[in-house]
């Protein structure tokens, strides 16, 4: 038995030192995550609150097949995606209109003028267009990038948490990363 | 594969959503197709431009709040059950329902506005100044008073988050159908704001009121746009958006006045 399976067997039994422990060192990755999902701050930090809450309430549920951190990390995702729920429901409307984009091909050849990794790491201009590009995407599109790029989570597992089914899991990618195209445009 | 595109080497990137078959077939273009090649790297010095990204970072309190609310929120609870899992999601199907019917939600706003506004209207009334007595605070005229301005806030906050979203997408939206529509909410917003500012000056609340009135402008421009959607307009719009701090007001005053509301997993 691990220490973190020891710590989950006594949380389970109501320690809350030992949920505390076992949670704590997660608290910042797990912010960040919800920062990408929800692009602001106070929704981040409201998603990972609601995530401590529900798992120390459904620890119960935790079946131990799962990772715990990646148990943790679902149920902030959750958290977050309810976030924007709550904040606007007119998420499907924007995802109607952003399927009008088109599906035709975007990745212009241009390899010899692509920002080197100094200019990527540097910030600046690609910075500005790349964050931009990311407000600009739908809570479906930049949810299911973020699971699917930052997490590495599967498209079946992404159609899971988004109760959406595989095509529209792909195509919400794909407009993600037509719409992140866009921010190395200026450069050309 | 006969031609592939760009949203196939996004997949081959993740090397998700294809068969083995695919896979090799999209593998062996590469090695032998030097425009296609220049395609892949474009698609890699995008995501590469995304993880060069900072990752959001908290302040330094972040810990002391989750903990500190977190006791908050569960000091009473025992051994962790499924019991309040049946709790929570029924609250989400409440609120879920809520959502799904406007008429009703638009019948309650209109119902709790006349409501504000009736009980500020009596509480302007009531007789104020040296000659009346006040030697014991009344429990039910401050409970009525309390209750009225909960109902005020939360649907001012409802307002906020619609105000804010509307603003968002006019700010962010290219789409012409999505304008459109966007032009019928904030129309459908104008006579509420005004409801709400008249609500909050009788309540006493100034700063709202004013920061409500304030808004109004903002809303009659965004329903009748100068002109169709052009560039020009919409860049404006951000221009005014970013000089005013439009959108942290609209937040900062919805965390304000927002209720504690319940959480829903």
């Amino acid at each position: 038995m691990t220490v973190d399976d020891e710590r989950v067997s006594k949380a389970r039994q109501g320690d809350r030192e030992a949920f505390r422990r076992l949670v704590e060192g997660e608290t910042r990755p797990l912010y960040a995550v919800a920062a990408r999902i929800t692009r602001d701050p106070g929704l981040a930090e409201d998603a990972v609150q609601e995530a401590l809450l529900n798992a120390w309430r459904h620890l119960g549920d935790f079946d131990g097949r799962a990772n715990f951190r990646t148990w943790l990390h679902r149920i902030t995702v959750n958290a977050a995606l309810e976030q924007l729920r709550k904040r606007s429901g007119r998420e499907q409307f924007l995802a109607d209109a952003g399927n009008a984009d088109g599906a035709e091909d975007f990745l212009a050849a241009h390899a010899d003028e692509l920002p080197g990794p100094e200019q990527l790491a540097g910030g600046g201009e690609i910075g500005r267009q790349v964050q931009q590009q990311l407000e600009r995407m739908t809570h479906l599109e930049r949810s299911a990038f973020v699971l699917r790029h930052h997490e590495g989570q599967s498209l079946e597992e992404i159609c899971g948490v988004l109760a959406i089914n595989v095509s529209a899991c792909k195509q919400a990618i794909f407009r993600a990363v037509r719409k992140l195209r866009g921010a190395l445009e200026p450069l050309r | 594969m006969n031609s592939i595109r760009d949203d196939d080497l996004v997949l081959y990137h993740y090397r998700d959503g294809l068969t083995a078959g695919e896979l090799a077939a999209i593998g062996q273009a590469l090695r032998e197709s030097a425009p296609l090649r220049a395609r892949y790297a474009v698609l890699c010095a995008t995501l590469q431009a995304v993880d060069a990204q900072p990752a959001a970072t908290a302040d330094a309190g972040l810990e002391q709040r989750l903990w500190q609310r977190w006791e908050e929120q569960t000091g009473s609870d025992g051994v962790p059950d499924r019991r309040h899992a049946d709790t929570l999601r029924g609250a989400g199907r409440v609120r879920h329902r809520a959502g799904a019917r406007p008429l009703l939600r638009h019948a309650a706003t209109a119902l709790a506005v006349v409501a504000a506004l009736g009980v500020g209207f009596l509480i302007g009334r009531q007789p104020a100044g040296p000659q009346a007595p006040t030697p014991k605070p009344d429990v039910a005229a401050v409970g009525k008073s309390e209750l009225s301005s909960r109902v005020l806030d939360a649907y001012v906050a409802a307002h906020l988050r619609e105000t804010e979203g509307v603003v968002l997408t006019a700010v962010n939206s290219d789409s012409a159908a999505l304008l459109a529509g966007n032009r019928e909410l904030a129309a459908g917003l104008i006579d509420s704001n005004r409801l709400y500012a008249q609500a909050a000056a009788r309540a006493g609340n100034a700063r709202l009121a004013n920061f409500l009135q304030q808004l109004e402008p903002l809303l009659i421009e965004l329903a009748n746009p100068a002109g169709t959607a052009s560039v020009q307009s919409s860049d404006g719009l951000r221009d005014y958006v970013d000089k005013t701090d439009l959108l942290f007001q609209l937040r900062a005053t919805q965390a304000r006045i927002e209720p504690q509301r319940p959480t829903t997993i």
